[in-house]
Order: structure tokens, then C-alpha cells, then sequence
């Protein structure tokens, strides 16, 4: 259980689709509650259930809190259940990734305070699309098969490592649409503070190692593109 | 078959194959009968103002006993409209022809003999079904007295005022209230007049020697009535004992059945009042074209027509819970309390004939598929956009006809699972969805007369811009979707640009592209 990094609290209906994902990508982790009955459907899925006492500070602990855990996803239907949990979990341990579903506008602020990394928020994501759909249905469906489907186009991450080609280079020089068939989205510079700028904002960086470019595209083509600049 | 039947029969089949005998009828019941329509509204008003300004008349005419040349012609023209609509009405009320060849064509199929007698005499009742029933009662009698030889039925002519019944929908429901409470008014009118009897044969054998006011049992009945309503004129007041104790009696019972009255009034009127309310507001909803129905204000909802709300579309929300749309009404939004699992419902809203689009967004799924359904099976074009709460249902929606479902829970997977092995990636995807840094998704439609048309994709300059192209929608094509086409590509009529960048340096672009043909 010690070597898990990834923890899902809560075995809802968020979960399974976290957890799918994540057994897609072959990322071991485990869910836990404390709803004994939900065992049986977790085996059927072939996820790693762990029935325990979650409000425990120990029992938090013994899971790896604080050790070896990065990431935990607080997934409960009620928001005081995930309140409470972000803030046990923050308590223990600074530096964890805590990401947060919630199911009314004022857990939004709390778990803010609580120490959430992330608030997943399926209600305004809901509500969002269904308004992108009626007021621009062709950008929706283009996103929800490009991004979000079936075709085969990604967004994905390219961290600039040291020896690469394009460590030094200014981000006009680089600009590698017009090689591959594929868009930089904007980019992660660690130097600055924000957390992503998108490319549209049209500052001309200059990339470091470190930096992050953040791209869409078939993913073969960013496989070469990975490859060319010894990425 | 006897000559007169035939002759009927072929008049009943003429009469129906007329296609202006039906068209008359239908505009005569859009202009009287049907509650939505525009041209009742304005006969109703009419008819409103006919009414008043003939009552006045009739008031002016106690000091006038002569009359005025203008006004004589003013009664006249009235009560040829007062007339044509007593007659059109009577007309309207039953399709006397297809009665007819109801009955003659179950005759004829079943070989049973055709009775013309019996098949006239279920016309004339159902007419006559119409001359008694209250309102026409009501409209011949403001009609009747105007004739010369029935002058002495003059105070009839105020009936004219019951006519306004007819033409103002609140009056109605005031009627409706009194036949609804039947029962109740009923034992409380029993009750009134059993004291009254009583109090009124009380008083008339205690007091007629005594009293000099009270002579007939007449004068006792209108002492009881008078006492028991708490008016008390104090014309007639008893001079006995007995009579006193009668009278003490009578007022208490009095103030007690008026009691009873009034709550029973008010009561019915508050559960009408509600029925009312809606009734506005599906009047409302009924004006609306092209508006978009919300089954369900939940968090979903909230969100949704809030935003649709600030960019101007028409929104008409449903929910079962009250709560919930006292504050839809509250944020100036049309709401209805309204079971949306019931077609007679989304039907009464317009789905299927105004409404343009509809989002399902309860939360269950059960009610979700089960809307999607109805919705579909009211109208093949409107577009159904619903929620999935249960990711395994998902294609149930698209069986039951929906255009778009999806859940959140499936994007929150993806999300999530990207936030562990792409945060930065997560982020974009986060600001690209929510739109919250300001650069958003926008598309640009290359239409006929558009500066683009024609133009490789590099004269847009959209680096320059500060723009970012993500893909070209072209419909003919397959795959319609085109991601990152090459700066050689030509647009042409049609396409749609699917941009990215901040809102006014895609309009930059829009107001270029809407600039007209290039020289």
C-alpha cells in the first residue's frame, strides 16, 4: 500500500472515471472509503479499495501522508466530508497535492481555504458546456472530438530539458507549427510566476530549461517533435 | 331513405367539404373562443368598452327620458353587435353537420336504421345545451329588453355588466371559485336560510301586534336578513323582549355564517390565485419565439441560465421545486413549478412548436432520458442537449433522441487524471474551458460577401493578430473538421474559422472579414 502515490478518497461516480483514466494510463492507485458494501463493485472494476476511517489523523498517516503520497483527490458526494478531509490532509502534510470535487458554490471558498490544489468543479464544467453548445455548438464539438474524443488529437506537455535545441531560443524562433502539424497552445515559464500564458498574449519568451510548452496535436507528430529537439 | 334525409345528409356532406364554411368557423372561434389569440384579445376589449359605454348610456337615459340622436344610434349599433355575437356564438358552440354524419355514418356501417327525429333532436339539445347554459342566459338577457314590447324588462339592460364576464379572464376565475366551493356555499346557504326562517317567523309572531313596523312576514324576512348581515338599519328594531333575545341570536349566527363565508372565499381564491399566476405565465411563455426551455434549476441550471440570461437568449425554466424557482423569478428569469416528466407540460411550453432548444438538466437520470424522450417525440428539430449524471447511461440519451449528452463526471476524469500527469497541460485545459484569463474560443464565419473569400489562409496575418487558428470547419468536406491547416490553405464560402485569442483581437478580424469583397 506504502509505494501508492496516487490516493482517491471517496468511491463515487468521479472516482471511477479518475480511476479509469488513471488505469489507462497505468498509474497504480488507490481509492478509499469507508462503505464496506461498495466493495464488490470496485473488484469488478479492478480497482484497489480500501474500506478505512478517513477522519483519522493515524489512520491518514499509515496511509503515507506526508511520506510518499503526491497526489490525493477528494472525491465525496457531500462537501463536508471533502472539506474536512482537505483540511486533515493540508494539516498533515504542506506540500501534497490535494485536488477537490465539490457539489455547491460555497464549498468553492472553503476548500480554498481548507488548502485544495485544484477545485474540480462538475456543476460549472456541466453548466459551461451546455452553454458553449447552444451559443457556439460547432467550437464545442470540435473541442469534445478533438481534445476531449475519439480522434486522434492531444494537448500535451514538453518540459525543455537542458541539452535540448531549443533551451536558449526565443519562442518566435521557435514556433513549430509551421514544421509539424500541430499548435503551441502557450507555455509554463518557471520563472514567472503564473502558471500558464498562452501563446495568444503574444510575449516573445526566451526558453530555459525548465520551461513547459504546452501543444495540440496528433500524437504522433509530437512524438517527432519531441524526438527532433531531443526532448 | 326518406326525401327529407337525403336532403339533410347531402347537406351535412356539402357543408363539410366546404372549405370556406371551415374557415369562417375557425375565424369566428379565434376571435371568440380561443384564449390565446390575438384577435380575441382586441374583440375581447372591444366588446368591453361596447359594453361600458351602453351602460352609461342607460344611466344617463333615468335623467333623460328622451334620449340623445347620437347615443339612440350608438344602442342601435350596439345591439346589432350584441346580436351577431349572441348568434355567432350559438353557431360556434357545436358542429351540428358533423354530429349529422356521425350518427348517419355509424348507422350505415353498422346497417342500423337511421333515425332523422332522433338525430335532429340530439342537435337541438346540444343548441339548447348552449341557450341555458349561464353566460348565454346572461347575453340575451342584455339583449332582450332593448326590444320595444319588452321595454318593462329595462333593468334587465345591466346584465350588460355580467357580459364583461365574459371578455375578462379574472372575472372568470371569480365564477370559477363559486362553482368549484358549490358544495360548501351550498350547506351555507342551507344554514343561512334555515336561521332566517327561523328568526324571521320568530320575530313575526312575537312582535306583528306590538310592533307597528313589522306587518307582513315580508317585513320580517328583511328585518332577519338585514339583523343577520350586522347592518342594522335600525328602521325596524324589536320592542319586546322576546324579540331582543331573537335579535341577539340572529347577529351572533349572523357574524358567524359570514365568517364561514369569507374563509371559504378566500381560501379557494389563494389556491386560484397560484393557478392564476401560472396561467400568466404560460401566457407569457406563450409570446416567446425561439427560446430555450431548463428542465431542472438545480446547480447545473443555475449556471447555465445565468449565462445564456446575460447574453440576451430567451430561457423559460421548469422545476417541481418552488424554492427553486421563486429564485430563478428573482433573477428576473420566466420559472414554472411544473412536473417536466408530464408532455402535456413541455407541450403546453412550446416544445415542439416555439421553443428551439431544450436542456435536461435534473439530477436524475431516469427524468433526464425520460424529458429527452418526450421532447423528441413532440418535435424532430429541436435540439436536445441533456446531462448525464451516470456515465453508463449515456447512450440510453442518445436512443431516446437527444442531440448532445454528456457528464461532468467523465470530464472530471479526464481532468483529473490529466492534473496528475500534466499539470501544466490541466491548466491550460482549465483556463481554455472556463475562459476565465480572458482568451477564449471563437469562431469566424467566412459568409458570401466576406473580405476572406478566396484568401490563402496567411493573408489573415493571425500571428500578427495575436490569434491563434485552431482548426477550419468546413461542412461539405469529409472530415469536416480540418485541425492546423497550412498557410497555403484557401477559404471559401462557408467555412468557419475556429479561433483562439482574447475577444477584441478577434473582433479585430471579424470587423476585416466583414469588411465586403476585396477589390
Amino acid at each position: 500500500m506504502r509505494e501508492s502515490k496516487i490516493l482517491l478518497f471517496g468511491f463515487s461516480r468521479s472516482a471511477i472515471e479518475i480511476g479509469a483514466r488513471l488505469q489507462a494510463q497505468g498509474l497504480a492507485f488507490t481509492c478509499i472509503d469507508s462503505d464496506a458494501s461498495l466493495l464488490p463493485k470496485a473488484k469488478k472494476l479492478g480497482f484497489e479499495l480500501l474500506i478505512t476511517d478517513y477522519s483519522d489523523d493515524d489512520t491518514l498517516l499509515s496511509l503515507g501522508i506526508g511520506e510518499d503520497v503526491r497526489f490525493v483527490f477528494t472525491l465525496f458526494d457531500e462537501d463536508v466530508q471533502n472539506v474536512f478531509l482537505t483540511l486533515s490532509i493540508r494539516a498533515l502534510d504542506s506540500k501534497v497535492q490535494i485536488v477537490s470535487t465539490t457539489h455547491t458554490k460555497d464549498a468553492i471558498h472553503k476548500l480554498e481555504i481548507a488548502g485544495a490544489s485544484t477545485i474540480l468543479d462538475p456543476y460549472q464544467i456541466c453548466g459551461k458546456r451546455i452553454y458553449k453548445l447552444i451559443t457556439q455548438p460547432e467550437i464545442m464539438q470540435v473541442i469534445d472530438a478533438t481534445i476531449f474524443g475519439e480522434e486522434d488529437i492531444n494537448m500535451e506537455q514538453i518540459t525543455i530539458t537542458a541539452h535540448s535545441a531549443l533551451n536558449g531560443l526565443l519562442l518566435n524562433e521557435c514556433y513549430p507549427t509551421e514544421k509539424y502539424n500541430m499548435l503551441l497552445i502557450g507555455l509554463h515559464d518557471k520563472e514567472l510566476k503564473k502558471e500558464f500564458i498562452f501563446i495568444t498574449e503574444g510575449h516573445n519568451h526566451k526558453l530555459d530549461h525548465g520551461d513547459i510548452l504546452v501543444v495540440i496535436g496528433k500524437s504522433a507528430e509530437i512524438e517527432r517533435f519531441k524526438m527532433d529537439f531531443s526532448l | 331513405m326518406g326525401y327529407f334525409t337525403s336532403f339533410f345528409v347531402r347537406l351535412a356532406y356539402f357543408i363539410e367539404a366546404s372549405s370556406r364554411y371551415h374557415r369562417v368557423k375557425e375565424f369566428c372561434r379565434t376571435l371568440l373562443e380561443y384564449q390565446h389569440s390575438r384577435l380575441k384579445f382586441y374583440f375581447d376589449i372591444f366588446m368591453v368598452v361596447l359594453v361600458v359605454i351602453s351602460v352609461l348610456f342607460l344611466l344617463y337615459e333615468v335623467k333623460h327620458p328622451d334620449g340623445h340622436p347620437y347615443l339612440d344610434a350608438f344602442v342601435q349599433f350596439s345591439l346589432i353587435v350584441f346580436i351577431i355575437e349572441y348568434l355567432l356564438r350559438f353557431w360556434i358552440y357545436s358542429d351540428s353537420h358533423k354530429l349529422f354524419l356521425e350518427r348517419y355514418d355509424y348507422a350505415i356501417n353498422n346497417n342500423l336504421p337511421f333515425s332523422l327525429g332522433h338525430t335532429l333532436w340530439a342537435i337541438l339539445k346540444k343548441k339548447v345545451e348552449y341557450i341555458i347554459s349561464p353566460l348565454a342566459i346572461i347575453d340575451l338577457l342584455a339583449i332582450l329588453p332593448s326590444y320595444r314590447p319588452l321595454r318593462f324588462l329595462r333593468i334587465f339592460l345591466l346584465f350588460r355588466i355580467f357580459k364583461l364576464f365574459r371578455y375578462a379572464r379574472s372575472m372568470k376565475t371569480f365564477t370559477a371559485i363559486i362553482t368549484e366551493k358549490k358544495f360548501e356555499l351550498f350547506t351555507l346557504a342551507i344554514f343561512a336560510s334555515f336561521v332566517i326562517f327561523t328568526g324571521s317567523s320568530a320575530i313575526y309572531i312575537f312582535e306583528t301586534h306590538q310592533n307597528p313596523k313589522i306587518n307582513t312576514l315580508f317585513d320580517a324576512v328583511y328585518w332577519a336578513i338585514v339583523t343577520m348581515g350586522t347592518v342594522g338599519y335600525g328602521d325596524i328594531v324589536p320592542v319586546t323582549t322576546e324579540g331582543m333575545v331573537v335579535a341577539m341570536i340572529l347577529i351572533i349566527l349572523g357574524v358567524a355564517t359570514l365568517a364561514f363565508l369569507t374563509s371559504i372565499i378566500v381560501s379557494s381564491f389563494q389556491n386560484k390565485l397560484i393557478e392564476l399566476k401560472e396561467s400568466r405565465l404560460f401566457s407569457e411563455v406563450d409570446k416567446l419565439e425561439n427560446y430555450i426551455v431548463i428542465c431542472g434549476y438545480g446547480r447545473v441550471g443555475e449556471v447555465v441560465a445565468k449565462m445564456l440570461h446575460e447574453d440576451g437568449y430567451k430561457l423559460v425554466i421548469i422545476d417541481n421545486d418552488d424554492e427553486k424557482i421563486k429564485l430563478a423569478q428573482q433573477r428576473g428569469l420566466i420559472g414554472i413549478v411544473a412536473d417536466a416528466s408530464k408532455s402535456r407540460i413541455l407541450g403546453e411550453l412550446g416544445v415542439g412548436k416555439r421553443a428551439s432548444q431544450i436542456i435536461c438538466a435534473t439530477n436524475s437520470d431516469e427524468l433526464n432520458v425520460f424529458i429527452t424522450l418526450t421532447a423528441r417525440s413532440l418535435s424532430k428539430q429541436i435540439i436536445i442537449i441533456a446531462r448525464v449524471i451516470k456515465n453508463t447511461h449515456k447512450r440510453k440519451y442518445f436512443l431516446a433522441g437527444a442531440n448532445y449528452a454528456f457528464s461532468a463526471d467523465e470530464t472530471i476524469g479526464l481532468m483529473g487524471a490529466q492534473y496528475i500527469t500534466q499539470p501544466i497541460s490541466y491548466t491550460a485545459l482549465d483556463e481554455m474551458l472556463t475562459e476565465n484569463t480572458g482568451v477564449i474560443f471563437d469562431m469566424l464565419p467566412i459568409h458570401e460577401h466576406a473580405y476572406f473569400v478566396g484568401q490563402p489562409l496567411e493573408a489573415l496575418e493571425l500571428k500578427e493578430k495575436r490569434l491563434m487558428l485552431f482548426g477550419i470547419l468546413r461542412k461539405e468536406a469529409t472530415p469536416s473538421f480540418q485541425f492546423n491547416p497550412s498557410p497555403n490553405f484557401i477559404l471559401q464560402m462557408h467555412d468557419i474559422l475556429i479561433i483562439m485569442g482574447r475577444k477584441h483581437h478577434i473582433n479585430v478580424l471579424r470587423k476585416q472579414n466583414d469588411k465586403g469583397v476585396m477589390r
